[in-house]
Protein backbone atom coordinates (compact mmCIF):
# COMPACT_ATOMS: atom_id res chain seq x y z
CA UNK A 1 0.00 0.00 0.00
CA UNK A 2 2.82 2.37 0.88
CA UNK A 3 4.66 1.57 -2.34
CA UNK A 4 1.56 2.47 -4.33
CA UNK A 5 1.66 6.14 -3.38
CA UNK A 6 5.43 6.37 -3.44
CA UNK A 7 5.77 7.69 -6.99
CA UNK A 8 3.37 10.67 -6.72
CA UNK A 9 4.65 11.40 -3.20
CA UNK A 10 8.24 11.79 -4.38
CA UNK A 11 7.05 13.97 -7.26
CA UNK A 12 5.26 16.31 -4.81
CA UNK A 13 8.30 16.40 -2.54
CA UNK A 14 10.63 17.31 -5.42
CA UNK A 15 8.17 19.95 -6.64
CA UNK A 16 8.23 21.60 -3.20
CA UNK A 17 12.01 21.28 -2.80
CA UNK A 18 12.92 22.93 -6.12
CA UNK A 19 12.21 26.55 -5.04
CA UNK A 20 14.05 26.03 -1.76
CA UNK A 21 17.19 25.08 -3.66
CA UNK A 22 16.61 28.01 -6.00
CA UNK A 23 17.13 30.32 -3.00
CA UNK A 24 20.87 29.48 -3.13
CA UNK A 25 21.18 30.77 -6.67
CA UNK A 26 22.62 32.95 -8.23
CA UNK A 27 26.18 32.23 -7.14
CA UNK A 28 29.22 34.44 -7.76
CA UNK A 29 32.26 32.53 -9.02
CA UNK A 30 35.30 34.64 -10.01
CA UNK A 31 33.17 37.73 -10.69
CA UNK A 32 30.84 35.63 -12.85
CA UNK A 33 27.20 35.37 -11.94
CA UNK A 34 26.15 31.77 -12.33
CA UNK A 35 22.53 30.61 -12.28
CA UNK A 36 21.78 27.11 -11.07
CA UNK A 37 18.29 26.03 -12.00
CA UNK A 38 17.03 23.00 -10.07
CA UNK A 39 15.22 20.65 -12.46
CA UNK A 40 14.66 17.79 -10.03
CA UNK A 41 11.03 17.13 -10.88
CA UNK A 42 11.44 16.77 -14.64
CA UNK A 43 14.50 14.53 -14.15
CA UNK A 44 12.39 12.31 -11.91
CA UNK A 45 9.50 12.31 -14.40
CA UNK A 46 11.91 11.27 -17.17
CA UNK A 47 12.97 8.34 -14.99
CA UNK A 48 9.33 7.45 -14.38
CA UNK A 49 8.65 7.64 -18.10
CA UNK A 50 11.54 5.34 -18.95
CA UNK A 51 11.34 2.77 -16.14
CA UNK A 52 7.64 2.76 -15.29
CA UNK A 53 5.00 4.07 -17.65
CA UNK A 54 5.02 6.74 -20.31
CA UNK A 55 1.34 7.48 -19.87
CA UNK A 56 1.65 8.06 -16.12
CA UNK A 57 4.66 10.33 -16.62
CA UNK A 58 2.73 12.46 -19.12
CA UNK A 59 -0.21 12.82 -16.72
CA UNK A 60 2.12 13.86 -13.87
CA UNK A 61 3.82 16.21 -16.32
CA UNK A 62 0.54 17.99 -17.12
CA UNK A 63 -0.49 18.30 -13.45
CA UNK A 64 2.84 19.52 -12.10
CA UNK A 65 3.48 21.68 -15.17
CA UNK A 66 0.19 23.46 -14.54
CA UNK A 67 0.97 23.97 -10.83
CA UNK A 68 4.42 25.28 -11.79
CA UNK A 69 2.93 27.70 -14.30
CA UNK A 70 0.31 29.09 -11.95
CA UNK A 71 2.42 29.30 -8.81
CA UNK A 72 5.78 30.52 -10.10
CA UNK A 73 5.75 31.63 -13.71
CA UNK A 74 2.32 33.28 -14.17
CA UNK A 75 2.40 32.26 -17.83
CA UNK A 76 -0.13 29.44 -18.07
CA UNK A 77 0.56 26.93 -20.81
CA UNK A 78 4.36 26.98 -20.81
CA UNK A 79 5.55 24.24 -18.47
CA UNK A 80 2.22 22.42 -18.67
CA UNK A 81 3.04 21.77 -22.34
CA UNK A 82 6.81 21.33 -22.10
CA UNK A 83 6.80 18.84 -19.21
CA UNK A 84 4.51 16.26 -20.87
CA UNK A 85 6.35 16.73 -24.19
CA UNK A 86 9.68 15.93 -22.54
CA UNK A 87 8.12 12.88 -20.82
CA UNK A 88 6.69 11.74 -24.15
CA UNK A 89 10.10 12.09 -25.82
CA UNK A 90 11.79 10.18 -23.02
CA UNK A 91 9.21 7.40 -23.15
CA UNK A 92 9.59 7.02 -26.92
CA UNK A 93 13.32 6.35 -26.64
CA UNK A 94 12.74 3.17 -24.62
CA UNK A 95 12.41 1.05 -27.76
CA UNK A 96 15.74 2.18 -29.21
CA UNK A 97 18.02 2.66 -26.22
CA UNK A 98 19.27 0.23 -23.61
CA UNK A 99 17.96 1.14 -20.16
CA UNK A 100 21.18 1.23 -18.20
CA UNK A 101 21.34 3.79 -15.39
CA UNK A 102 24.27 5.74 -16.87
CA UNK A 103 22.58 5.97 -20.27
CA UNK A 104 19.31 7.10 -18.68
CA UNK A 105 21.23 9.76 -16.73
CA UNK A 106 22.87 11.04 -19.91
CA UNK A 107 19.55 11.04 -21.76
CA UNK A 108 17.79 12.96 -18.96
CA UNK A 109 20.50 15.60 -18.98
CA UNK A 110 20.23 16.01 -22.75
CA UNK A 111 16.45 16.42 -22.42
CA UNK A 112 16.88 19.01 -19.66
CA UNK A 113 19.33 20.90 -21.90
CA UNK A 114 16.69 20.84 -24.66
CA UNK A 115 14.12 22.17 -22.17
CA UNK A 116 16.45 25.00 -21.11
CA UNK A 117 17.17 25.99 -24.71
CA UNK A 118 13.48 26.00 -25.66
CA UNK A 119 12.74 28.13 -22.58
CA UNK A 120 15.57 30.53 -23.49
CA UNK A 121 14.14 31.05 -26.96
CA UNK A 122 10.65 31.51 -25.55
CA UNK A 123 11.73 34.13 -23.00
CA UNK A 124 13.87 36.02 -25.49
CA UNK A 125 10.93 35.92 -27.91
CA UNK A 126 8.65 37.66 -25.39
CA UNK A 127 11.49 40.06 -24.38
CA UNK A 128 11.87 38.85 -20.80
CA UNK A 129 15.59 38.52 -21.33
CA UNK A 130 18.15 40.22 -23.54
CA UNK A 131 20.89 37.68 -22.87
CA UNK A 132 22.87 36.48 -25.90
CA UNK A 133 23.07 32.76 -26.59
CA UNK A 134 26.75 32.53 -25.58
CA UNK A 135 26.00 34.29 -22.29
CA UNK A 136 23.11 31.95 -21.75
CA UNK A 137 25.31 28.90 -22.35
CA UNK A 138 28.06 30.09 -20.02
CA UNK A 139 26.01 31.48 -17.15
CA UNK A 140 22.96 29.23 -17.20
CA UNK A 141 23.05 26.13 -19.36
CA UNK A 142 26.40 24.61 -18.37
CA UNK A 143 26.13 25.32 -14.61
CA UNK A 144 22.56 24.02 -14.56
CA UNK A 145 23.54 20.81 -16.31
CA UNK A 146 26.49 20.29 -13.94
CA UNK A 147 24.33 20.90 -10.85
CA UNK A 148 21.62 18.54 -12.07
CA UNK A 149 24.24 15.93 -12.99
CA UNK A 150 25.43 16.02 -9.38
CA UNK A 151 21.83 15.60 -8.23
CA UNK A 152 21.28 12.59 -10.51
CA UNK A 153 24.58 10.95 -9.57
CA UNK A 154 23.52 11.15 -5.92
CA UNK A 155 19.88 10.18 -6.29
CA UNK A 156 19.43 8.54 -9.72
CA UNK A 157 19.91 5.02 -8.37
CA UNK A 158 17.39 5.73 -5.58
CA UNK A 159 14.79 6.73 -8.18
CA UNK A 160 15.50 3.59 -10.18
CA UNK A 161 15.27 1.40 -7.08
CA UNK A 162 11.96 2.93 -5.94
CA UNK A 163 10.37 2.81 -9.38
CA UNK A 164 11.44 -0.81 -9.77
CA UNK A 165 9.88 -1.61 -6.39
CA UNK A 166 6.59 -0.20 -7.69
CA UNK A 167 6.87 -2.11 -10.98
CA UNK A 168 7.48 -5.38 -9.11
CA UNK A 169 4.57 -4.72 -6.78
CA UNK A 170 2.24 -4.08 -9.71
CA UNK A 171 3.38 -7.28 -11.40
CA UNK A 172 2.64 -9.20 -8.19
CA UNK A 173 -0.82 -7.61 -7.95
CA UNK A 174 -1.59 -8.64 -11.52
CA UNK A 175 -0.65 -12.23 -10.73
CA UNK B 1 3.56 7.05 -39.70
CA UNK B 2 0.72 5.24 -37.87
CA UNK B 3 -2.90 6.26 -38.28
CA UNK B 4 -3.00 9.98 -37.96
CA UNK B 5 -6.67 10.53 -38.55
CA UNK B 6 -8.44 13.80 -39.23
CA UNK B 7 -9.94 13.75 -35.77
CA UNK B 8 -6.53 13.68 -34.12
CA UNK B 9 -5.23 16.40 -36.39
CA UNK B 10 -8.13 18.69 -35.55
CA UNK B 11 -7.69 17.99 -31.85
CA UNK B 12 -3.99 18.85 -32.13
CA UNK B 13 -4.69 22.12 -33.94
CA UNK B 14 -7.44 23.15 -31.53
CA UNK B 15 -5.27 22.44 -28.50
CA UNK B 16 -2.39 24.41 -30.02
CA UNK B 17 -4.64 27.42 -30.60
CA UNK B 18 -5.98 27.03 -27.07
CA UNK B 19 -2.48 27.02 -25.60
CA UNK B 20 -1.36 30.06 -27.58
CA UNK B 21 -4.50 31.90 -26.46
CA UNK B 22 -3.86 30.87 -22.85
CA UNK B 23 -0.25 32.05 -22.97
CA UNK B 24 -1.15 35.39 -24.50
CA UNK B 25 -3.94 35.84 -21.96
CA UNK B 26 -1.61 35.20 -19.03
CA UNK B 27 1.14 37.39 -20.51
CA UNK B 28 -0.92 40.55 -20.26
CA UNK B 29 -0.13 42.90 -17.40
CA UNK B 30 -2.42 41.63 -14.73
CA UNK B 31 -2.65 42.99 -11.23
CA UNK B 32 -5.12 40.42 -9.98
CA UNK B 33 -4.99 36.67 -10.32
CA UNK B 34 -8.15 34.89 -11.46
CA UNK B 35 -10.09 32.89 -8.88
CA UNK B 36 -8.80 29.39 -9.78
CA UNK B 37 -5.27 30.82 -9.90
CA UNK B 38 -5.72 32.35 -6.46
CA UNK B 39 -6.97 29.03 -5.15
CA UNK B 40 -3.97 27.12 -6.53
CA UNK B 41 -1.54 29.78 -5.35
CA UNK B 42 -2.93 29.76 -1.84
CA UNK B 43 -3.00 25.97 -1.55
CA UNK B 44 0.51 25.48 -2.91
CA UNK B 45 1.71 28.44 -0.85
CA UNK B 46 0.33 26.92 2.33
CA UNK B 47 2.07 23.58 1.74
CA UNK B 48 5.22 25.37 0.55
CA UNK B 49 5.23 27.31 3.81
CA UNK B 50 5.55 24.07 5.77
CA UNK B 51 8.49 22.94 3.64
CA UNK B 52 10.12 26.37 3.78
CA UNK B 53 10.42 26.34 7.57
CA UNK B 54 12.96 23.50 7.93
CA UNK B 55 14.69 24.66 4.73
CA UNK B 56 15.07 28.18 6.14
CA UNK B 57 16.37 26.67 9.37
CA UNK B 58 19.08 24.79 7.49
CA UNK B 59 20.13 27.82 5.43
CA UNK B 60 20.18 29.73 8.71
CA UNK B 61 22.72 27.26 10.11
CA UNK B 62 24.90 27.67 7.00
CA UNK B 63 24.74 31.44 7.34
CA UNK B 64 25.67 31.20 11.02
CA UNK B 65 28.71 29.06 10.25
CA UNK B 66 29.71 31.48 7.53
CA UNK B 67 29.50 34.48 9.83
CA UNK B 68 31.31 32.58 12.60
CA UNK B 69 34.30 32.12 10.29
CA UNK B 70 34.53 35.87 9.73
CA UNK B 71 34.04 36.82 13.36
CA UNK B 72 37.60 37.92 14.13
CA UNK B 73 37.96 40.26 11.16
CA UNK B 74 34.49 41.63 11.69
CA UNK B 75 35.06 42.24 15.38
CA UNK B 76 38.18 44.28 14.63
CA UNK B 77 36.34 46.40 12.12
CA UNK B 78 33.31 46.89 14.33
CA UNK B 79 35.42 47.97 17.31
CA UNK B 80 36.91 50.71 15.20
CA UNK B 81 33.48 51.96 14.28
CA UNK B 82 32.01 51.68 17.76
CA UNK B 83 33.49 54.95 19.00
CA UNK B 84 32.09 56.85 16.05
CA UNK B 85 28.79 55.18 16.64
CA UNK B 86 28.35 56.52 20.18
CA UNK B 87 28.90 60.08 18.98
CA UNK B 88 26.52 59.50 16.05
CA UNK B 89 23.86 58.06 18.33
CA UNK B 90 23.76 61.09 20.60
CA UNK B 91 23.65 63.34 17.57
CA UNK B 92 20.74 61.39 16.09
CA UNK B 93 18.85 61.53 19.38
CA UNK B 94 19.20 65.29 19.67
CA UNK B 95 18.19 65.72 16.03
CA UNK B 96 15.15 63.49 16.51
CA UNK B 97 14.03 65.52 19.51
CA UNK B 98 14.57 68.73 17.63
CA UNK B 99 12.62 67.39 14.67
CA UNK B 100 9.77 66.38 16.93
CA UNK B 101 9.57 69.74 18.62
CA UNK B 102 9.70 71.56 15.28
CA UNK B 103 6.93 69.32 14.01
CA UNK B 104 4.88 70.17 17.08
CA UNK B 105 5.38 73.85 16.42
CA UNK B 106 4.12 73.64 12.82
CA UNK B 107 1.51 71.06 13.81
CA UNK B 108 2.55 68.62 11.09
CA UNK B 109 1.89 65.11 12.25
CA UNK B 110 2.20 62.90 9.20
CA UNK B 111 5.48 62.20 7.54
CA UNK B 112 6.41 60.35 4.38
CA UNK B 113 8.97 58.46 6.43
CA UNK B 114 6.50 56.65 8.63
CA UNK B 115 5.28 53.21 7.72
CA UNK B 116 3.79 50.12 9.34
CA UNK B 117 6.08 47.13 8.80
CA UNK B 118 4.52 43.76 7.97
CA UNK B 119 6.92 40.91 8.72
CA UNK B 120 6.94 38.15 6.11
CA UNK B 121 8.91 35.01 5.36
CA UNK B 122 10.15 34.04 1.91
CA UNK B 123 8.60 30.68 1.06
CA UNK B 124 9.91 30.23 -2.47
CA UNK B 125 11.94 31.74 -5.24
CA UNK B 126 10.89 31.29 -8.85
CA UNK B 127 12.99 28.19 -9.59
CA UNK B 128 13.63 28.84 -13.28
CA UNK B 129 14.94 32.34 -12.47
CA UNK B 130 14.07 33.94 -15.79
CA UNK B 131 11.94 36.42 -13.96
CA UNK B 132 13.40 37.62 -10.68
CA UNK B 133 10.68 37.14 -8.14
CA UNK B 134 10.10 35.64 -4.73
CA UNK B 135 6.92 34.52 -2.99
CA UNK B 136 6.03 35.59 0.55
CA UNK B 137 3.70 34.00 3.09
CA UNK B 138 1.60 37.13 3.69
CA UNK B 139 -1.29 38.16 1.48
CA UNK B 140 -4.25 40.51 1.24
CA UNK B 141 -5.76 39.13 4.47
CA UNK B 142 -2.71 40.51 6.28
CA UNK B 143 -3.09 43.91 4.64
CA UNK B 144 -0.61 43.52 1.81
CA UNK B 145 -1.39 45.46 -1.36
CA UNK B 146 0.11 45.62 -4.82
CA UNK B 147 3.06 48.03 -5.24
CA UNK B 148 4.12 48.12 -1.58
CA UNK B 149 7.86 48.32 -0.92
CA UNK B 150 9.64 45.19 0.27
CA UNK B 151 12.94 45.37 2.13
CA UNK B 152 15.37 43.49 4.31
CA UNK B 153 17.29 44.89 7.27
CA UNK B 154 19.97 46.01 4.78
CA UNK B 155 17.81 47.81 2.26
CA UNK B 156 15.16 47.84 -0.43
CA UNK B 157 14.78 44.64 -2.49
CA UNK B 158 11.65 45.18 -4.59
CA UNK B 159 7.93 45.72 -4.64
CA UNK B 160 4.80 43.60 -4.44
CA UNK B 161 3.59 42.66 -7.91
CA UNK B 162 0.70 40.28 -7.22
CA UNK B 163 -1.43 39.50 -4.17
CA UNK B 164 -3.65 36.55 -3.32
CA UNK B 165 -5.42 36.13 0.04
CA UNK B 166 -2.55 34.18 1.63
CA UNK B 167 0.53 34.81 -0.51
CA UNK B 168 2.14 37.67 -2.38
CA UNK B 169 4.72 37.91 -5.12
CA UNK B 170 7.64 40.31 -5.03
CA UNK B 171 9.28 41.65 -8.15
CA UNK B 172 12.94 42.16 -7.23
CA UNK B 173 14.93 45.26 -8.19
CA UNK B 174 17.00 43.11 -10.57
CA UNK B 175 14.08 42.66 -12.94
CA UNK B 176 14.37 43.50 -16.67
CA UNK B 177 10.86 44.93 -16.63
CA UNK B 178 11.19 48.39 -18.25
CA UNK B 179 8.19 49.70 -16.31
CA UNK B 180 9.81 49.07 -12.94
CA UNK B 181 10.82 52.49 -11.64
CA UNK B 182 11.68 53.74 -8.19
CA UNK B 183 11.82 57.41 -7.36
CA UNK B 184 15.07 57.90 -5.44
CA UNK B 185 17.20 60.56 -3.82
CA UNK B 186 20.98 60.88 -3.63
CA UNK B 187 22.03 62.15 -0.24
CA UNK B 188 24.64 64.71 -1.26
CA UNK B 189 26.64 66.76 1.19
CA UNK B 190 24.29 69.69 1.39
CA UNK B 191 21.46 68.89 -0.96
CA UNK B 192 19.15 66.15 -2.06
CA UNK B 193 19.42 65.16 -5.71
CA UNK B 194 16.44 63.44 -7.28
CA UNK B 195 16.48 60.74 -9.92
CA UNK B 196 14.75 57.57 -11.06
CA UNK B 197 16.05 54.06 -10.72
CA UNK B 198 15.34 52.36 -14.02
CA UNK B 199 16.71 48.96 -14.81
CA UNK B 200 19.47 46.66 -13.76
CA UNK B 201 22.81 46.07 -15.42
CA UNK B 202 23.26 42.30 -15.36
CA UNK B 203 26.96 42.24 -16.21
CA UNK B 204 27.92 44.72 -13.49
CA UNK B 205 25.31 43.44 -11.04
CA UNK B 206 24.32 47.04 -10.34
CA UNK B 207 21.24 49.24 -10.55
CA UNK B 208 21.05 52.14 -12.99
CA UNK B 209 19.78 55.53 -11.84
CA UNK B 210 18.76 57.89 -14.62
CA UNK B 211 17.39 61.41 -15.09
CA UNK B 212 19.68 63.17 -12.64
CA UNK B 213 19.99 66.90 -13.27
CA UNK B 214 23.46 67.48 -14.72
CA UNK B 215 23.99 70.73 -12.78
CA UNK B 216 24.43 68.80 -9.53
CA UNK B 217 27.73 67.44 -8.31
CA UNK B 218 27.58 63.76 -7.41
CA UNK B 219 30.41 61.83 -5.82
CA UNK B 220 31.09 58.13 -5.76
CA UNK B 221 30.22 56.49 -2.46
CA UNK B 222 27.21 58.68 -1.74
CA UNK B 223 24.12 56.89 -0.50
CA UNK B 224 20.85 56.54 -2.41
CA UNK B 225 17.54 56.24 -0.58
CA UNK B 226 13.92 56.12 -1.73
CA UNK B 227 12.34 59.56 -2.05
CA UNK B 228 8.77 58.75 -1.11
CA UNK B 229 7.52 60.85 -4.01
CA UNK B 230 6.34 57.93 -6.12
CA UNK B 231 3.24 57.72 -3.97
CA UNK B 232 3.74 54.20 -2.67
CA UNK B 233 7.15 53.76 -1.11
CA UNK B 234 7.95 55.37 2.22
CA UNK B 235 10.78 57.88 2.30
CA UNK B 236 14.29 56.99 3.42
CA UNK B 237 14.64 53.28 2.67
CA UNK B 238 18.27 52.61 1.80
CA UNK B 239 18.75 51.41 -1.77
CA UNK B 240 22.50 51.45 -2.29
CA UNK B 241 25.74 53.28 -2.88
CA UNK B 242 26.93 55.08 -6.02
CA UNK B 243 29.87 53.42 -7.77
CA UNK B 244 30.15 55.27 -11.07
CA UNK B 245 28.73 58.40 -12.71
CA UNK B 246 28.38 58.93 -16.45
CA UNK B 247 26.21 61.03 -18.74
CA UNK B 248 23.28 59.27 -20.36
CA UNK B 249 22.74 58.48 -24.03
CA UNK B 250 21.73 61.99 -25.07
CA UNK B 251 24.15 63.86 -22.83
CA UNK B 252 21.39 65.92 -21.22
CA UNK B 253 21.19 64.28 -17.83
CA UNK B 254 23.50 62.24 -15.66
CA UNK B 255 23.34 58.54 -15.03
CA UNK B 256 24.73 56.67 -12.04
CA UNK B 257 25.44 53.05 -11.26
CA UNK B 258 24.33 51.94 -7.82
CA UNK B 259 25.56 48.93 -5.89
CA UNK B 260 22.48 47.58 -4.05
CA UNK B 261 22.74 47.54 -0.27
CA UNK B 262 20.63 44.41 0.13
CA UNK B 263 21.84 40.92 -0.65
CA UNK B 264 19.51 39.23 -3.15
CA UNK B 265 20.53 35.63 -2.70
CA UNK B 266 19.61 33.73 0.47
CA UNK B 267 16.62 35.92 1.24
CA UNK B 268 14.71 34.70 4.29
CA UNK B 269 12.89 37.29 6.35
CA UNK B 270 11.67 40.46 4.72
CA UNK B 271 9.55 43.43 5.69
CA UNK B 272 6.67 44.87 3.69
CA UNK B 273 6.32 48.61 4.22
CA UNK B 274 2.79 49.90 4.43
CA UNK B 275 2.93 53.68 4.25
CA UNK B 276 0.96 55.74 6.72
CA UNK B 277 0.41 58.80 4.55
CA UNK B 278 -2.12 58.15 1.82
CA UNK B 279 -1.15 59.02 -1.71
CA UNK B 280 -3.00 61.60 -3.77
CA UNK B 281 -4.80 58.91 -5.78
CA UNK B 282 -6.15 57.27 -2.63
CA UNK B 283 -7.01 60.65 -1.19
CA UNK B 284 -9.00 61.54 -4.31
CA UNK B 285 -10.75 58.18 -4.18
CA UNK B 286 -11.84 58.73 -0.60
CA UNK B 287 -12.99 62.24 -1.49
CA UNK B 288 -15.05 60.86 -4.37
CA UNK B 289 -16.59 58.34 -2.03
CA UNK B 290 -17.53 61.08 0.40
CA UNK B 291 -19.12 63.24 -2.27
CA UNK B 292 -21.04 60.25 -3.59
CA UNK B 293 -22.32 59.51 -0.12
CA UNK B 294 -23.42 63.10 0.41
CA UNK B 295 -25.13 63.07 -2.98
CA UNK B 296 -27.03 59.95 -2.05
CA UNK B 297 -28.05 61.53 1.24
CA UNK B 298 -29.15 64.70 -0.56
CA UNK B 299 -31.42 62.74 -2.84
Amino acid sequence: MVVRFLIPFIAILLFLLEPEFALFSPIQINEHTVFLVPRFLILYLIFVSIYYSRQRAVIYGVIFGLLYDVFYIDIIGLYSVLYPLICLLAGSTVKFIHQHLSITTLLSLILVAVLEIVLYYFFSFINFTTMTFTDFTMSRLVPTIIANLLFLVMLGWVFKYLINARVLQRARDNN
Amino acid sequence: MPHFSNKKLILLLVSMIFIVALISFSLRDRENATLPEQFIKDTVGLVQGFVAKPANYITGIFNDINSLLNTYEENKRLKMRLEDFAVLQSEVNSLKNENQSLRDIVEKKESLREYIPIQATVIARNPDQWEEKIILDKGSTHGVEVNMAVMTAKGLIGKISLVTPLTSEVELLQTNNPNFRVSAVIQGENEEIFGLIEGFEVERNELVMKRIDSSFEIKEGELVVSSGLGGIFPKGILIGEITEITTDDFGLTKMAYIKPAADFSMLQDVMIAKRNVTSIVEHEKSLEKQTEETQVEGE
